[in-house]
């Protein structure tokens, strides 16, 4: 009797461990699939890339072969042309994103008005969005052109002209930006839209009856509703922004004298068309830690700014 | 009495002048954001005198000339053959395997799934170049490049993990009740989530994979680094048409491949405008 209830208990206990082990695993084999690919293909590549920035490259077997310590690192930080290139990818984020930013939420603020045409203008919102970035830089070539491009030729019909826009330095990134405004707006736009939409409309009565003009109720309502979305969207629009490489690529190469050359066109150069491996390694590894700081620390923000809210 | 409808009726004209105003912006603002694409397709049917004139010329003969021409020069119609294999490819694997993670994240209360979230938003700010330069090494080392599969795989890097962002959101909104009584009823954890989950979560998860086609569609770097002939697609066609300034600016060919390569995305896009935007919407804020 005694020994089948400890039998009893010790099999119940065994199926209980075996049961919650089943559980376990069923849980983690959904994550499975997805765990399996990005460590392959995202994990082991960052660590390979971090291996070789610490390394010299044989290019006859194309693997890391001798430990170096520090020495490409060194050579990178000591190299004029990195950073300018850092400079130029920041000047571009300084600017390009604000712009966006104010210009998106800006214009959805501005356009905001129920009619029944609305849904056809949100639509055609959509098209520049789909644009391949790479088919945008060379298309935007092609209008600024300072000889025959559409651009010149309606600015000399007012007397301004011809502007060399792609090809001054001091102009080239302004107009990368105006680009990549052109190509991210819209993105904005329609987020800022729905989020417009979703906003209570009883408060705006309320603000109504009481008699707020339009600039309280933008700075006073609006905008306080909107800031985690804001937020987000920044966020999002940064983590696309980091990664500017076809724009440039199409528009300008980089050029004229390095004023346009972004850092990811940058390390792409330096690895694949001069072969220098390590060196962009250690590159590449530089920026991943400023993105993955700079990111971290935007998220960061956001949840505190939702804690406050 | 005249004297008293007077300001409202002002008012009212007001209302009406701001209303008219917003609305013709808007349709203003979104004609301008779509000219340069209208150039770019008008420009792809002009014959080469036609490209290049002052002033610019709106009206002409409309040819198919260029289309003819680069379509075979350029390589076209296998590397959109290739642009759809390796789009499509990845996007169902991501959506496959992301989703699945994504509903982990959401529903299966895996231990750290806050981390792993977080992790998973860091990772979307990988610099794709840091990626290509091991992937590139790894790839001609076992002879793996220029084929279909390194590129597929390759765009997963970026792919599963939006799809796991963007998915764990729609799950997370749906009523927790759902597989809790299908389970009850005797459906595994796993026969739960295919016949319940997705079935409801459809509008999401095709929103999701058409994003992700789009996504896939007009990536270069990746593209440029890892396929020279056999897999290659447009976009690097497109760049060493735009980036050809030995042979100097050839804007048919611009233009013809441009057009090429983004009216099917624009078609598909505007066919599920609906989801698209909610995606979007939902992409940004929900976290």
């Amino acid at each position: 009797m005694a020994i089948t209830a400890m039998d009893n208990q010790t099999t119940h206990r065994r199926s209980r461990t075996r049961a919650r082990l089943a559980d376990f695993s069923s849980r983690w084999s959904f994550m499975l699939p997805a765990a399996i690919i990005l460590f392959a293909v995202l994990v082991y590549p960052i660590f390979y890339t971090l291996q070789i920035s610490f390394s010299r490259l044989d290019l006859a077997s194309f693997t890391a072969s001798q430990w170096v310590g520090w020495d490409n690192y060194s050579t990178v930080l000591r190299d004029d042309r990195f950073w300018q290139s850092m400079q130029v990818t920041g000047i571009y984020l300084l600017f390009a994103l604000p712009i966006q930013m104010v210009l998106g939420f800006g214009i959805a603020y501005l356009i905001n008005a129920p009619w029944k045409g609305r849904d056809v203008v949100r639509a055609l919102f959509i098209i520049p969005m789909v644009v391949a970035p790479v088919v945008a830089g060379g298309v935007w070539r092609m209008i600024l052109d300072p000889l025959w491009g559409l651009m010149n030729y309606w600015l000399g019909q007012i007397g301004i002209g011809p502007i060399d826009w792609l090809g001054t330095p001091s102009l080239a990134m302004a107009t990368i930006v105006i680009i990549d405004t052109w190509r991210w707006t819209p993105f904005v736009i329609l987020i800022a839209t729905a989020a417009l939409l979703s906003l209570p409309k009883d408060v705006f009565e309320a603000a109504d009856i009481d008699g707020a003009n339009w600039w309280t109720k933008l700075w006073s309502i609006a905008l306080p509703l909107l800031l985690p979305i804001i937020a987000a969207t920044f966020v999002v629009r940064w983590l696309g922004a980091v990664k500017m490489f076809d724009i440039v690529l199409a528009a300008t190469l980089g050029g004229p004298g390095g004023a346009t050359n972004v850092i990811n066109l940058f390390i792409y150069e330096q690895a694949f068309r001069t072969l220098r491996f390590a060196e962009s390694s250690a590159m590449a590894v530089i920026v991943l830690v400023i993105t993955m700081v700079l990111t971290g620390a935007f998220l960061f923000g956001i949840r505190k700014l939702e804690d406050v809210q | 009495m005249t004297l008293d409808a007077t300001p409202a009726s002002t008012h009212r004209f007001r209302r009406n002048l701001a209303r008219q105003l917003r609305i013709w912006s808007g349709v203003v603002i979104a004609l301008v954001f779509l000219f340069p694409i209208f150039w770019m397709v008008l420009t792809s049917f002009k014959m080469p005198k036609d490209i290049f004139t002052t002033p610019p010329t709106f009206f002409f003969q409309p040819t198919i000339d260029t289309y003819v021409e680069y379509i075979w020069r350029a390589d076209i119609p296998r590397r959109l053959l290739n642009t759809v294999i390796v789009s499509f490819g990845s996007a169902l694997i991501s959506i496959v395997a992301g989703g699945m993670a994504g509903y982990a994240l959401a529903r299966l209360r895996i231990r750290g799934a806050g981390f792993l979230g977080t992790l998973l938003l860091l990772s979307r700010g990988v610099p794709p170049i840091a990626l290509a330069v091991p992937m590139f090494l790894v790839a001609r080392k076992f002879g793996l490049t220029d084929k279909h599969i390194t590129l597929i795989l390759a765009y997963c890097t970026f792919l599963i993990p939006y799809v796991m962002w963007l998915m764990r959101g729609f799950f997370l909104a749906l009523p927790k009740e759902l597989e809790e009584s299908a389970m009850i009823d005797g459906c595994s954890r796993f026969g739960a989530f295919i016949k319940i989950i997705v079935p409801i979560a459809m509008p999401g998860i095709l929103s999701t994979l058409i994003f992700s086609v789009i996504l896939a569609w007009e990536e270069l770097l990746f593209a440029l680094v890892l396929t020279n002939r056999n897999a290659s697609t447009v976009p690097v066609a497109m760049a060493g048409i735009a980036g050809d300034t030995v042979n100097g600016a050839n804007w048919g060919a611009l233009t013809a491949v441009g057009t090429l390569m983004v009216v099917p995305v624009v078609i598909f896009a505007l066919l599920v405008q609906k989801w698209l935007v909610q995606g979007l919407a939902d992409g940004a804020t929900k976290g």
